[in-house]
């Protein structure tokens, strides 16, 4: 199991060799991050939490509408891979059991989820910085982070299976928007737990970065949503007959 | 007329239709999530609060719907890789044209559903007065205008690129630069910040009291040029997108 899964992880690495698909999860925070430093210069007067001030500057919107969309992006590239001509052949008659192919693609995108994550924050520690932003680094930052990547695989996993069962590259992709959409309407009825398209600005706190989540509850939810939306996925590649589709 | 008309038999039963109504959809349900039991004030600004958040919300979802619809028109040839099989039965020029009408009648529809829509939902709740038809004819236009000039952007993208993650990620990062700029002044140049300066109504949020107070708003001269910008970027899109995909090498 070990040894088929490397090997799906180092052939979905191969397909993607030379593909600029990373500079979309580059370029994305850096908009935010520039316009949300420039923001906070402007109304310097208003905004007086520092960090926590500049935080939401940074997250609000990339949170909530924009990094489920990036996410959905690059899961519908994932895909197309094997959507395309008649890769769905080779695909499921390569000699690694479907779970470790799965795990394959959900790897790559959880790998790039996570270094977008990072860069979002290594942005706001520069912008911080330049921005002349005195006070220490919260220390929250981490559990941020942390709760931030739970809720960034949750939605690889939905995404996944969404552009799984949907052939066309874009159709997944609105539908991440408007799961960011949905997602602002939950967590201001606070139901923002309960709805996957949520959990990551939750974690993130995008929205409020003092407010208290509750993280046994976002742990479980998230880990209920991944095994939910992972096993469709396998049991959809297992059952149905997508080559001759 | 026959290559408008193929284009409509190659998209029958893609659900094209379908996609771009489910997907306002949502738009129609956050109007109806954000204006259900108004008080008085909300009644009294009701009409022209519906044309203040109208474009806030195309800023956000239609540069990513625009390019759905894009891509979804031009992924077909992609995919079936028929460039080189229709550019010997039609003139490119022409096709291009079809795959723009095709387009232009999709984004018609939304926009005059979209303002059916306020309109509706402004008489069900019973808001003060009618409507300003003339604002909202005119919102109508621009709204029409700005969608119009984010769609030919991503289909001569989408026709151009192969790989439609690009012109997907495009959209993307252009809505996100378009809602960010709504917060640091109301006008812009860029195509995904014609629905900013297309906006009738302006917001006018006193601190102190934090009472909100609509108005409509008296555009200046920088602004009339910004939303002057729509209607070239249409002309440049379409124009450009036109020559490079006649030019393209198939």
């Amino acid at each position: 199991m070990n040894t088929s899964y490397q090997k799906a992880v180092k052939a979905e690495r191969l397909k993607l060799r030379r593909s600029p698909v990373w500079l979309a999860f580059f370029a994305l925070p850096i908009i935010s991050a520039f316009f949300g430093t420039v923001n906070y210069k402007i109304n310097i007067s208003i905004l007086k939490s520092e960090w926590y001030s500049l935080w939401s500057q940074h997250t609000l919107f990339l949170c909530y509408f924009f990094m489920p969309a990036l996410i959905g992006t690059y899961c519908s590239y994932l895909w197309r891979l094997e959507h395309t001509h008649h890769n769905w052949n080779s695909f499921l008659t390569a000699p690694v059991p479907i779970v470790s192919l799965y795990l394959g693609k959900l790897t790559q995108a959880i790998f790039m989820a996570v270094l977008g994550n990072a860069w979002i924050f290594l942005l706001f520690y520069v912008c911080g910085k330049f921005a002349g932003i005195k006070s220490s680094f919260p220390p929250e930052a981490l559990e941020w982070f942390l709760c931030g990547l739970l809720g960034t695989v949750v939605i690889c996993c939905v995404q996944l299976l969404l552009s799984l069962i949907i052939r066309s590259f874009a159709i997944p992709i609105g539908i991440a928007l408007l799961g960011g959409v949905l997602g602002l309407m939950m967590t201001n009825r606070d139901h923002g737990l309960d709805y996957p398209y949520s959990i990551y600005c939750m974690g993130m706190r995008a929205n409020n970065p003092s407010m208290e989540v509750n993280i046994p509850t976002l742990v479980i939810n998230s880990l209920g949503y991944i095994i939910i939306f992972a096993t469709l996925a396998v049991l959809y590649l297992r059952k149905r007959e997508i080559a001759a589709n | 007329m026959i290559t408008l008309k193929t284009e409509f038999q190659k998209i029958k039963r893609r659900k094209i239709g379908l996609t771009m109504s489910v997907l306002i959809s949502v738009q129609f349900a956050w109007f109806l999530w954000a204006t259900k039991n108004p008080d008085e004030k909300e009644l009294a600004q009701g009409w022209m609060n519906l044309l203040y958040t109208l474009p806030l919300l195309n800023v956000i979802m239609m540069p990513t719907f625009m390019s759905v619809l894009a891509s979804r028109l031009s992924d077909l040839e992609h995919k079936g890789n028929t460039y080189k099989q229709l550019k010997t039965l039609r003139r490119p020029g022409i096709l291009f044209d079809a795959k723009a009408i095709c387009g232009l009648l999709f984004v018609a529809a939304i926009s005059i559903g979209q303002m059916l829509f306020l309109l509706i939902l402004g008489y069900c709740h019973h808001y003060t007065g009618n409507p300003d038809m003339h604002y909202y004819a005119l919102s109508l236009i621009l709204n029409f205008a700005c969608c119009l000039a984010l769609y030919l952007l991503q289909l001569d993208l989408s026709l151009l690129f192969f790989n439609q993650m690009i012109p997907l990620v495009i959209g993307l990062c252009g809505s996100l630069l378009g809602l960010i700029l709504m917060y640091i002044k109301m006008y812009s140049f860029l195509p995904w910040g014609g629905f900013l300066s297309c906006t009738l109504v302006g917001m006018d949020w006193n601190i102190e009291t934090r009472v909100v107070t609509l108005f409509y708003r008296e555009h200046s001269i920088i602004e009339y040029c910004a939303m002057g910008m729509v209607f070239i970027w249409i002309i440049v899109f379409y124009t450009t997108g036109r020559i490079a995909f006649t030019r393209k090498e198939v």
